[in-house]
């Protein structure tokens, strides 16, 4: 394998960019929210000042290696799937691995939170564990419905090919049956990145942040930049699928700030699940018409 | 030169027979492991062999009988699986097994697994089949008696089943080797191709043949391998037994179901099977449904062991889950599939083997099984919990493990044969999956540690050994799946999955191994750097944690112990009502008292009643006609 | 909550980022959290400052419900010794640097319950307060007004009672024990463990 220093320098500069935008459209969310509720609301980089804030913490505690290793882990699995997507013009490494890999990354970094949250030992974060896993167990057979159709409909699971066909054939939504796969990847989206109906996980004002719950100081600034780079892979994983990718950044932000502005619109009309509700609501509808969107794409 | 097939065959049993009748600690500790060793040495030295796709033959006349078995690129590679688990499980005994008993028939059920593996003929396959039943029967019959019923029942009526699948095709073919029978098989199916298209030919096996011969056959190893619904046995059975054997019977013996699929099912009768039964939306019937009972098999199982309170019952229904994998990946019917299927054979075999063997070893130490029992591990067993770890992140499928490289070919290959909804049971699986090893892991080496425990001590060394050898072989094939890869090539002669070590290309997929484990350590690496940049941390105990305000003592244990995922169990108490299990139990109450009745009221002990009984029968004799 | 880790808690190394101090300075004051801890009448003085009317979260101000990220403790009214208990275990969770702003009279001096037998009448004894606010209750902006002082103070590094509470330890520890008789920690925490 040998040494490329162009392909360095742009995983350097996406990573910069990514993490950076990530923390901004944590910033638009507050933002957003604070605006529908007819407030000023906070500076739009204001989640990059929290972070600061948090990292600057003078004192740090630890229950353990796995408490410090979890938040870490999280942050490099999310920057790992960032990288493996194709990034408008930039491929990174997204020829090294395909959509069922990068599906798998985007959940790593649910596995090394619940990690370190439960080495604390707090019951708060074991139910906020708990309920993140059923969370995922709910959500799953949605959204692999949905991936299902995607690849069905494509005939490929290369994220580059996914990208190019549509660049020839128009966005994916255009298609009926992956309208609806969609439809149901944007409930399940929802989830994904913890915003009402399903922020059952953190749940403010019922079991205080769940796992984030003991983190402190520089593990929560950890896990603040996870969250940004893992919002902004996420967006651009949407926007791959179903928005037709895109041939340069400022499309691709664009897209991304789109599919970023209908959670936040849904998030801010509805109230919470209970985790059982969430459970039935996406084994009912979602799954019907993730059955159908498969069905029709076979 | 001397056959190495029947030292790899019977050394085993002849070690496990040593080490029962010496039966003194420390010498059948030794006999043991030597028998473990030798095959998998042998083994080892015959890969070039069979890696050349040769293969070594090795013939036993007994009575009217010939047997004959052969190690050749196929069955090779079921035997080093085999092989392999063997030796960590009798590394595992030496810290565990207390009696004779627990090696001669652990040991036993080694030998009977390889010639089950290496069979060439019908005979051998279904002795070595009874051999395997026999002895894992009376590893589980020492522990629990129930548990060893049901398994026996269950395992009879798949042996029975298997009997008359034999007997129907020795009775067509009047041959028992499978190379003839193959023949013919092979030779039916041209015709029934053929007859398809309006020749008339005379055939050796009609479709309802085939519909009882996939019936059979489909009963017998569906058992083995705890498939849907079938698999009642497997929890109880896997759970109340040495642990250190179970690494070699959830490992292994479930394999012999997969196999025998996979050989007779698929290899033998797969042709005349696709020609007989037909398709059904372009998919092989036959296939399509041992597809759809590996998709039940996994939900049904993976649920289940999410919502287990025993530590044992939650692995027992996750190997249960995990061999649906296989049957799902078999039953996609492409070569894709098949490849998924061998390769999950094995990265299954190492990681539960894993999961097996931590288990032993904090069942040895602490000698509680129950999750609200445990708490804390960590601390005190720490190479014990990197292991599991280590089998945590393979079952999750987290990339750089074996658990995934295998789990990502079945995804591919179950999308790409337009199998959608299967796909999505592997979706649902998988997230299953991801929330009993959590479970797992908070139960046991998270939390706050019960006051007993605080004397626990790591893992005696031979346990660690084994855990060492399947945690680096569970990396290896993770980081090189390209190694299995290249092997399972061969078995179909052509590059199903093409790529290098660290690389799989699929016709439309592909993963770069080494690439995903060098960006996650660049990005572990890059998350460190933010770490070590901010304040030093202190260690805290674990009552160090806010509690709403109020202050926290070690006397109360305030870990979530008991119904972890209650919100599941109440969104799925519709279905949970109904079991599988209690059917099959309730069933063997009914015949139980049916066969009381019977023996109350008809075999009453009087002499009267039962000379009236044969004065009936005359008469009906005469009035048909026989007297 | 033993003896011994309250020694743990005092002695510790305090990290000092050296070229990037000025930065996180600026960090700390633009993006106070809340802990949601309210006590006494105060509490409801929260939500005109949380919701469209006064909003703080204009100045990065939010509440947040887990301690260990928090920032500012917000003692909103009286206590009495059943919450100061509460008040002084979450405060310890709090990470460094971490700031005390109490409200209305009843802390400062007892307000109207100042001959009450179950009422702490001067809350500076038991903990350290950067910013006090008179009023009773103190209206919305003079709240608003207290935390701009606190923003102010730590701007120029005088909003230094976590460094208080560390240096003279001692004497709030004996505050506290006077008040609360030795070892109330672990007896009341098997107190509350019975409830469950």
């Amino acid at each position: 394998m040998n040494f490329d220093v162009r392909l360095v320098l742009e995983v350097i500069g996406m990573l910069l960019y990514a993490t950076f935008m990530g923390f901004i459209f944590m910033g638009i969310e507050r933002k957003a929210m604070a605006r529908i509720q007819r407030r000023v609301g906070p500076p739009i980089y204001q989640p990059i000042i929290d972070t600061l804030k948090l990292l600057g913490k003078k004192e740090s505690i630890s229950h353990g290696f796995i408490y410090d290793f979890g938040p870490i882990f999280a942050l490099g699995a999310s920057i790992t799937a960032l990288l493996f997507l194709p990034l408008a013009n930039f491929q990174l490494f997204s020829s090294n691995a395909d959509l069922i890999v990068v599906a798998y990354l985007l959940e790593v970094p649910m596995l090394g939170i619940m990690l370190g949250a439960m080495s604390s030992g707090n019951p708060y974060s074991a139910l906020g564990v708990q309920r993140g896993l059923l969370t995922m167990v709910a959500m799953q057979l949605p959204y692999g419905l949905a991936i299902i159709a995607i690849v069905q409909h494509f005939g490929t699971f290369k994220l580059g090919e996914i990208v190019a066909l549509q660049q020839v054939h128009g966005w994916s939504i255009l298609v009926p049956a992956l309208l609806l796969a969609m439809i149901v990847f944007d409930i399940v989206f929802q989830a994904m990145i913890g915003l009402e109906p399903f922020d059952i996980i953190t749940a403010p004002a019922e079991i205080s942040m769940g796992p984030m719950l003991e983190y402190g100081g520089k593990q929560a600034a950890i896990l603040f930049t996870q969250h940004a780079v893992q919002l902004f892979a996420e967006t651009a994983f949407f926007a791959i699928l179903f928005l037709g990718g895109a041939s340069n950044l400022l499309e691709l932000l664009i897209k991304q700030i789109a599919v970023l502005f209908i959670a936040i619109f849904v998030a801010s009309i509805y109230p919470r699940f209970t985790i059982d509700q969430a459970a039935k609501f996406f084994w009912k509808w979602p799954t019907i018409i993730g059955i159908i969107a498969v069905l029709l794409t076979v | 030169m001397i056959n190495e097939v029947p030292i790899i065959l019977f050394v085993p049993i002849v070690a496990g027979i040593l080490a029962w009748v010496l039966d003194v600690k420390g010498v059948r500790e030794l006999i043991g492991l030597a028998g473990a060793v030798i095959p998998v040495a042998y083994l080892i030295k015959v890969y070039p062999t069979v890696a050349d796709g040769k293969s070594i033959t090795y013939a036993l006349t007994l009575g009217s009988f010939n047997m004959s078995f052969t190690l050749n690129t196929m069955t090779w590679y079921f035997a080093i699986i085999g092989a392999v688990l063997g030796l960590t499980m009798a590394l595992g005994m030496v810290s565990t097994a207390k009696s004779g008993y627990n090696w001669l028939f652990a040991l036993m059920s080694f030998t009977a697994v390889l010639g089950v593996f290496t069979a060439q003929d019908f005979v051998s396959f279904f002795l070595f089949w009874e051999l395997m039943t026999f002895a894992s029967f009376m590893m589980v019959l020492k522990y629990n008696r129930h548990a060893s019923l049901k398994y026996f029942i269950l395992s009879v009526i798949g042996a029975y089943a298997m009997l008359l699948g034999i007997a129907l095709v020795y009775a067509r073919t009047g041959a028992l080797d499978f190379a003839t029978i193959s023949q013919v098989f092979a030779k039916d199916a041209q015709l029934t191709g053929l007859s398809g298209m309006g020749y008339h030919a005379t055939l050796t096996f009609s479709r309802t043949d085939m519909i009882l011969l996939f019936t059979f056959f489909l009963t017998a190893f569906g058992v083995k391998a705890g498939a849907f619904p079938l698999h009642v046995w497997a929890p109880d059975a896997y759970s109340e037994t040495d642990q250190s054997y179970t690494t070699f019977f959830s490992g292994v013996l479930s394999k012999a179901g997969v196999y025998g699929i996979f050989y007779v099912l698929l290899m033998m009768m797969g042709a005349k099977l696709y020609f007989s039964l037909g398709t059904f939306h372009g998919h092989p019937l036959f296939l399509y449904i041992i597809a759809w009972i590996g998709a039940i098999t996994v939900v049904v199982a993976s649920f289940l062991a999410v919502l287990q309170e025993d530590l044992r019952k939650l692995l027992a229904y996750s190997s249960v889950g995990q061999v649906g994998y296989i049957l799902l990946a078999i039953g996609t019917g492409t070569a894709l599939g098949f490849s998924g299927a061998l390769f999950h054979v094995l990265s299954h075999a190492i990681f539960k083997g894993l999961f097996w063997l931590v288990t032993a070893a904090v069942i040895l130490r602490t000698g509680k099984t129950r999750f609200e029992d445990f708490g804390g591990l960590a601390e005190k067993m720490p190479i014990t919990f990197a292991m599991g770890l280590v089998a945590v992140l393979s079952l999750a499928g987290i990339p750089p493990m074996a658990g995934f490289a295998s789990k990502w070919l079945i995804y591919e290959a179950a999308i790409q044969a337009h199998m959608p909804l299967v796909a999505g049971a592997i979706f649902l699986g998988s997230a299953l999956a991801f929330a009993y090893v959590v479970r797992f892991l908070y139960s046991l080496w998270f939390g706050q540690r019960p006051s007993d425990l605080d004397d626990v001590k790591e893992a005696p060394a031979p346990l660690l050994v084994g855990m060492g050898i399947l945690g680096i072989l569970n990396i290896v094939f993770g980081i090189a799946p390209g190694l299995v890869v290249e092997y399972i090539n061969k078995l179909f002669r052509k590059p199903v999955i093409t790529g290098n070590y660290y690389k799989m290309i699929t016709p439309n997929g592909t993963y770069n191994a080494l690439s995903v484990t060098l960006v996650l350590i660049a990005g572990i690496v890059i998350a460190g750097l933010l770490y070590v940049y901010g304040a030093r941390a202190r260690k805290v105990p674990v009552t160090d944690t806010y509690q709403s305000g109020n202050p926290v003592t070690e006397e109360y244990n305030l870990s979530i112990r008991r119904n972890f995922y209650r919100p599941l169990a109440e969104a799925l108490d519709f279905w949970l009502k109904y079991s599988w299990d209690r059917f099959y139990e309730r069933l063997g109450q009914l015949s139980e008292d049916f066969a009381d009745v019977l023996r109350k009221s008809v075999y009453n002990g009087n002499v009267q009643s039962y000379s009236w009984y044969l004065a009936i029968v005359l008469l009906i004799l005469a009035l048909w006609g026989v007297l | 909550m033993s003896e011994k880790k309250n020694d743990d808690f005092i002695s510790y190394e305090l990290q000092e980022f050296k070229l990037f101090e000025p930065l996180f300075r600026w960090a700390r004051k633009k993006s106070l959290w809340i802990v949601a801890f309210c006590t006494g009448c105060g509490g409801i003085e929260m939500p005109p400052l949380a919701t469209a009317r006064y909003d703080f979260e204009r100045f990065g101000i939010m509440p947040n419900p887990a301690p260990r990220m928090g920032d500012l403790f917000l003692i909103t009214g009286y206590v009495t010794p059943k919450t100061l208990k509460r008040i002084i275990i979450t405060y310890e969770l709090m990470q460094d640097p971490k700031y005390i702003m109490i409200h209305g009279s009843c802390p400062i001096n007892g307000g109207v319950y100042w001959d009450s037998y179950n009422v702490v009448k001067q809350f500076d004894k038991y903990l350290p307060v950067d910013v006090a606010i008179a009023g009773c209750m103190p209206r919305a902006e003079a709240v608003m007004d207290g935390i701009m002082e606190i923003m102010r103070k730590i701007e120029d590094g005088t909003a230094d009672s976590w460094k208080r509470y560390r240096e003279n330890y001692e004497y709030y520890r004996k505050n506290q024990d006077e008040l609360f008789g030795e070892g109330w920690r672990e007896k009341e925490a098997r107190r509350w463990l019975a409830w469950i």
